[in-house]
C-alpha cells in the first residue's frame, strides 16, 4: 500500500544529478560562451514544454534539462540562433511532445535534434570536445549506474568494444571522447535504449560496433558526427534487440502440459 | 530488498490467540453465490460446513471457530459478503471420517474429502487467481516453504514440528496432479531444518529477497500457466494442515501470522484461526492514534476487517496526515496522461527479481496489450505479484488492478 518514489520525475533528477558532472567540466572548459548556449537552449526547449503544458495539458519534465545539455555540448556551432531554434524545435517536438512527453518517446529528442542540425547544415562545423569531457563520463557512468537510471550492460558492452578499438588503434582520443560522451547523454537514456537483459546487451555492443564501423570506413567525418550517426541508429534498433531477447527469453522458457 | 523485520521466536513459544470474532467473507467481485447450511444463531462445531457454494454443490466452507453465528450477510443474488462467528469454547470440533483415506490414495477421495472440510479454498488456481474449480486438474503444483515479504511469517516455524503432517499432505496433493509437484523452499532457514522426504517434488530453494518468494513469480519462471493448463499454488503449512487433517479429520485450528507494520510498538507472531478479527489480534500492541489494518503485507495487503483467506500477516500501518490540497492546476496535469510512463530503471527491474522482462510486461499492462502480456507469462500472475512494482514506481493506476482488469477480458473474451 506504500507508494514508492521511483516515478518519472525522480528518474529525470537522477539522470540530471547523474550527469552533472560532465556539465560542469563542460562548462568549465567553454567559459561564457558555453554558458550561454546552454542558456538559450534550454530556453528555446522550455519554452515548448510549457506550450505543450499549456495546450495539450502535458506536464513538464526536468528531463527537458538533459536533453538542452546535450544539444548545447553536441550540436554543431557557429549555426545562427535562427537555425538552431529551428533544429531544437524539430527535435523537441517531433522527438518527445509530440508524443505524449518524456517517458513515451521513441527516439531521444536530443539525437534527433542533433541530427537534424548537423545532416542539414552540413557546412557548419561539429564541435571539438575537450579531453577532460571523456574522463568526467567515468563520473557519469559510476553515479548513474549506481543509482540504476542507467543500465550497467549498455555501457559494459559499448565501453569494452570503444576499448577494443582504441587498443587496436582504430580510434583516435577525441574519436573515443566524443562516443563515450554520446553514450551517456544519449545512448544511456533509459526510455529509449533497450529495456531487456539481452537486448541491453545487444544494444550497448552495436553502438559501439557502429562506432567502430564508422571510425574504420567514413572518412572526413568529425568524430561527433560518427557518434551521433551511431546513437541514432542504435536508437532505432533498440525495439529489434528488445524483440530478439524476448524471442530467445521465451524459447529457452519452460513449458508444461 | 533487505528490509523486514525477524522473528526470532521458537516455535513453541508462539502465543496462540483466538479472537473472540471471526468471520468467513468474500468480496463483491468474486461473485461467490452460496446457500446457507445454518442460520444465525446457530451453535457450530468448529470445522463444521456452514455454507454450500451455489454453482459447485460439492464445495463447502466451514467455522473457524466453535462457538455461535452472529450474523450472515448476503448480498444481491446470494453473494457471500460475510459470515461472522462468535468464539465460545465447549462447542468441540468437527471429525471428519477419514479412515478410508488413511490407507490408500484415491484421488478422487481426497478431492472430495478437501472439498467438503473446507480446505479446498486454500488452493489458488492461476491463470486468475481463484481457487480452483472442483474437477480442475492442474498441469503442475507449486508448493511455497517461502515467503520474501516484508516481516512474513517464516514457514520455517510453522513446519517446526509438523514433518510427518507434511510428508502426508504433500503426498496427498501430489496426488491431484499428473504433472510435477514443485517445493520451492528458503535457501536459508528450511535447508537447515530436519531431513523431510518430499516424495515426489522438485525441490527449488529460493533466495531469500522479496519478489523471489511470491509464488507468481515462481511460475511464470518454472512452469508457466494457460487457461487450458492451469497451476496450483498453496502454502506449506495449509499443506501440512491437509496432512493433519487427512491422519485425524480435524480441520486446522490456527495459523501462523506475523504482524508488523509501523502503528505496532513491536512486531510479533501469533497463532490465530482463519478468518481472524485483525483489530483483536493487534489491540495489544498497536500504538495510539490513526491507522489502517491491511490483511497481508504492507506491499501487497488489502484493507480488511478480517483476516482474509490467504493471508498470514496483518499489516498495521500509520495513516498519513491529511495532505493539502494540491492546488487545481496541478490536479490537472497530474490527471491528464494516464497511465503514467514508468521509466525502465534497475528499479523497476529488481521489483520482478529479474525473472520476467520488466519493462515489456509493464509496457503491455499499461498498454493493455493482451497479448503480449500472456506471451511474457500475465497469466502466471496475480495483484501480490505486481504489488512491489506499484509500490516502487508509484504507477497510477496500479499496474495489480491494469492486470486484473486484463485477466478479467481474458476470462470472458478467451485469450486474445
Amino acid at each position: 500500500m506504500k507508494r514508492g518514489i521511483w516515478d518519472r520525475e525522480t528518474v529525470a533528477l537522477l539522470l540530471l544529478a547523474a550527469i552533472l558532472p560532465l556539465a560542469v567540466t563542460w562548462l568549465l572548459a567553454t567559459g561564457m560562451s558555453g554558458a550561454f548556449r546552454l542558456l538559450f537552449v534550454l530556453v528555446a526547449a522550455g519554452a515548448w514544454h510549457l506550450v505543450f503544458m499549456v495546450a495539450r495539458a502535458q506536464p513538464p519534465s526536468f528531463a527537458g534539462a538533459i536533453t538542452a545539455l546535450a544539444i548545447a555540448v553536441l550540436a554543431p556551432t557557429d549555426i545562427g540562433p535562427f537555425a538552431m531554434l529551428l533544429g531544437i524545435s524539430f527535435g523537441v517536438i517531433a522527438g518527445e511532445l509530440a508524443f505524449g512527453g518524456w517517458g513515451r518517446n521513441v527516439v531521444n529528442p536530443a539525437t534527433v535534434a542533433i541530427a537534424f542540425l548537423g545532416f542539414g547544415f552540413a557546412a557548419a562545423p561539429w564541435p571539438v570536445l575537450p579531453v577532460q569531457l571523456g574522463w568526467s563520463v567515468a563520473a557519469v557512468a559510476a553515479i548513474g549506474t549506481a543509482v540504476g537510471v542507467m543500465s550497467v550492460r549498455v555501457i559494459a558492452g559499448a565501453i569494452a568494444l570503444l576499448l577494443l578499438g582504441w587498443w587496436q588503434g582504430l580510434l583516435t582520443i577525441p574519436a573515443f571522447t566524443a562516443a563515450a560522451v554520446v553514450l551517456v547523454l544519449l545512448v544511456c537514456d533509459p526510455v529509449t535504449a533497450a529495456a531487456t537483459g539481452l537486448g541491453r546487451w545487444l544494444y550497448g555492443l552495436l553502438y559501439g560496433a557502429l562506432v567502430l564501423m564508422f571510425a574504420a570506413g567514413w572518412h572526413g567525418a568529425a568524430p561527433v558526427q560518427a557518434a551521433i550517426s551511431a546513437a541514432l541508429l542504435v536508437t532505432l534498433a533498440a525495439p529489434l534487440l528488445d524483440e530478439i531477447a524476448l524471442r530467445i527469453w521465451l524459447a529457452r522458457s519452460k513449458r508444461v502440459g | 530488498m533487505a528490509y523486514g523485520t525477524t522473528h526470532s521466536q521458537a516455535a513453541d513459544t508462539i502465543p496462540v490467540h483466538i479472537t473472540d470474532q471471526s468471520a468467513l467473507c468474500a468480496r463483491e467481485e468474486d461473485d461467490f453465490r452460496v446457500d446457507m447450511l445454518v442460520d444465525a444463531g446457530a451453535r457450530v462445531e468448529q470445522g463444521a460446513p456452514v455454507l454450500r457454494s451455489r454453482r459447485h454443490n460439492e464445495l463447502m466452507l466451514v467455522a473457524p471457530v466453535a462457538g455461535e453465528v452472529a450474523s450472515v450477510d448476503l448480498g444481491p443474488g446470494k453473494r457471500l459478503s460475510q459470515v461472522v462467528f462468535f468464539h465460545a469454547s465447549g462447542n468441540g470440533r468437527r471429525t471428519y471420517d477419514v479412515a478410508a483415506l488413511r490407507s490408500g490414495a484415491n484421488p478422487a477421495e481426497i478431492r472430495a474429502a478437501l472439498l467438503s472440510s473446507g480446505l479446498w479454498p486454500l488452493l489458488r488456481s492461476r491463470p486468475f487467481g481463484r481457487f480452483p474449480l472442483p474437477g480442475e486438474v492442474p498441469a503442475a503444483i507449486v508448493v511455497m516453504a517461502a515467503d520474501t515479504r516484508p516481516g512474513a511469517s517464516p514457514p520455517a516455524l510453522a513446519l517446526a514440528g509438523r514433518e510427518e503432517d507434511f510428508e502426508r499432505g504433500m503426498a496427498a496433493i501430489s496426488t491431484l496432479t499428473s504433472g510435477p509437484l514443485l517445493l520451492c523452499r528458503d535457501a536459508g532457514s528450511m535447508r537447515a531444518g530436519p531431513a523431510v522426504n518430499f516424495g515426489k517434488a522438485v525441490v527449488v530453494d529460493v533466495a531469500p529477497a522479496h519478489p523471489r518468494g511470491l509464488p507468481g513469480l515462481q511460475i511464470a519462471r518454472r512452469c508457466p500457466a494457460t487457461v487450458e493448463h492451469p497451476v496450483w499454488d498453496i502454502h506449506a503449512e495449509d499443506v501440512a494442515g491437509i496432512g493433519a487433517f487427512l491422519s485425524t479429520g480435524l480441520v486446522p485450528e490456527t495459523k501462523l501470522v506475523s504482524m508488523t507494520g509501523d502503528a505496532l510498538r513491536e512486531s510479533m507472531l501469533v497463532r490465530c484461526q482463519p478468518g481472524a478479527d485483525l483489530r483483536a489480534l493487534c489491540f495489544d500492541i498497536v500504538k495510539p492514534g490513526p491507522h489502517r489494518l491491511l490483511s497481508g503485507s504492507e506491499i501487497d495487503g488489502v484493507e480488511s476487517r478480517w483476516l482474509t483467506t490467504l493471508a498470514r500477516q496483518l499489516a498495521a500501518v500509520k495513516m498519513p496526515g491529511i495532505a493539502p490540497r494540491p492546488h487545481w492546476f496541478a490536479t490537472a496535469l497530474r490527471r491528464s496522461g494516464r497511465p503514467l510512463p514508468i521509466i525502465p530503471t534497475a528499479a523497476l527491474d529488481q521489483a520482478f527479481a529479474s525473472m520476467l522482462p520488466a519493462a515489456p510486461l509493464v509496457r503491455a499492462l499499461a498498454a493493455n496489450d493482451a497479448e503480449t502480456a500472456v506471451r511474457l507469462g500475465a497469466l502466471s500472475l496475480v495483484e501480490e505479484d505486481l504489488a512491489l512494482a506499484d509500490s516502487m514506481t508509484g504507477a497510477t493506476p496500479r499496474l495489480a488492478s491494469m492486470l486484473r482488469a486484463m485477466l478479467d477480458r481474458i476470462e470472458v473474451e478467451g485469450v486474445a
